[in-house]
């Protein structure tokens, strides 16, 4: 049931073969655009071993966009119940975790809420490459990098391209 | 593909590697800000999380917190504060633990 048990098992039985189900807990569709274009030639997800699905039944990874609304949390249950063990979680996107939306009477704000996540992955929205990041920790192909990412610059302040 | 289909049947293995190369269009991509200690006031810190507008930023007795998750890479914050805040050109951001995606900001002592 746990990541670890899933990166195992995919190298070993599935002959490092996924299969994706994507669920939208009420994004606003820029991170469903993003997933779409990983089948795009330029990123071309297949030649990774990664696939959706559209059952939930065939699926490994859910891969869930969103702010998780309230209305829609049965359906997330029940897309979860239906998935083979073992199944990993991914949460997509800013809304996913908890940046856009506060907890309030519509939405839980965060997937943590009601799925056990596995992966975080940020970015608003996750560009395909932050998603074939994302996948490659899921299934343990790629090291993360952000634990040591420290998020500080200490040299002398330099002129970019944002600077007018 | 001929080559792809002959090493795939030797080795069983027929997925590729990745990244096989850098892409050339990440620096595009928007990036969440970097924060420079240095010139990170406790003023500027209060400025910088009134700017942020999803929460990302928040401010403790010692540091500025930063959760990455919460970012959307808006770039309110470079604008409050150029001096302060670029970007730091990483988009590869995927976390196993949630709390790997928080960061603690050092502010510059004020006398």
């Amino acid at each position: 049931m746990t990541a670890e048990e899933l990166r195992e098992t995919i190298a070993r039985q599935f002959g490092r073969s996924l299969h994706i189900r994507t669920l939208d807990t009420g994004s606003c569709a820029v991170c469903e655009q993003e997933i779409r274009l990983l089948t795009a030639p330029h990123y071309d997800l297949h030649r990774l071993g990664f696939f959706f699905t559209p059952a939930p039944r065939h699926a490994d990874l859910l891969l869930v966009t969103g702010p998780m609304i309230r209305a829609f949390e049965v359906a997330v249950r029940k897309t979860y119940d239906a998935m083979p063990g073992p199944k990993v979680v991914v949460a997509t996107g800013a809304c996913a975790l908890g940046g856009v939306y506060p907890a309030d009477p519509f939405t839980h704000g965060t997937v943590d809420a009601v799925l056990p996540v596995d992966v975080w992955i940020p970015g608003c929205p996750p560009s395909p490459l932050a998603l074939l990041h994302g996948l490659g920790v899921a299934v343990g192909r790629l090291a993360e990098k952000v634990q040591d990412l420290p998020f500080t610059a200490d040299d002398q302040p330099e002129r970019t391209r944002g600077d007018s | 593909m001929t080559l792809w289909f002959i090493r795939g049947i030797r080795r069983g293995v027929v997925t590729t590697r990745y990244p096989a190369r850098p892409d050339a269009s990440a620096r595009f991509l928007p990036a969440p800000p970097a924060f420079r200690p240095r010139a990170l006031t406790r003023v500027t810190a209060t400025r910088l999380v009134t700017a942020c507008p999803s929460e990302a930023l928040r401010l403790d007795d010692l540091a500025l917190v930063y959760d990455v998750g919460r970012c959307t890479a808006c770039g309110r914050c470079a604008a409050e504060a150029p001096d302060a805040v670029q970007s730091s050109g990483e988009f590869e951001l995927a976390a196993t633990v949630r709390s790997g995606l928080i960061k603690r900001i050092p502010l510059r002592e004020t006398r």
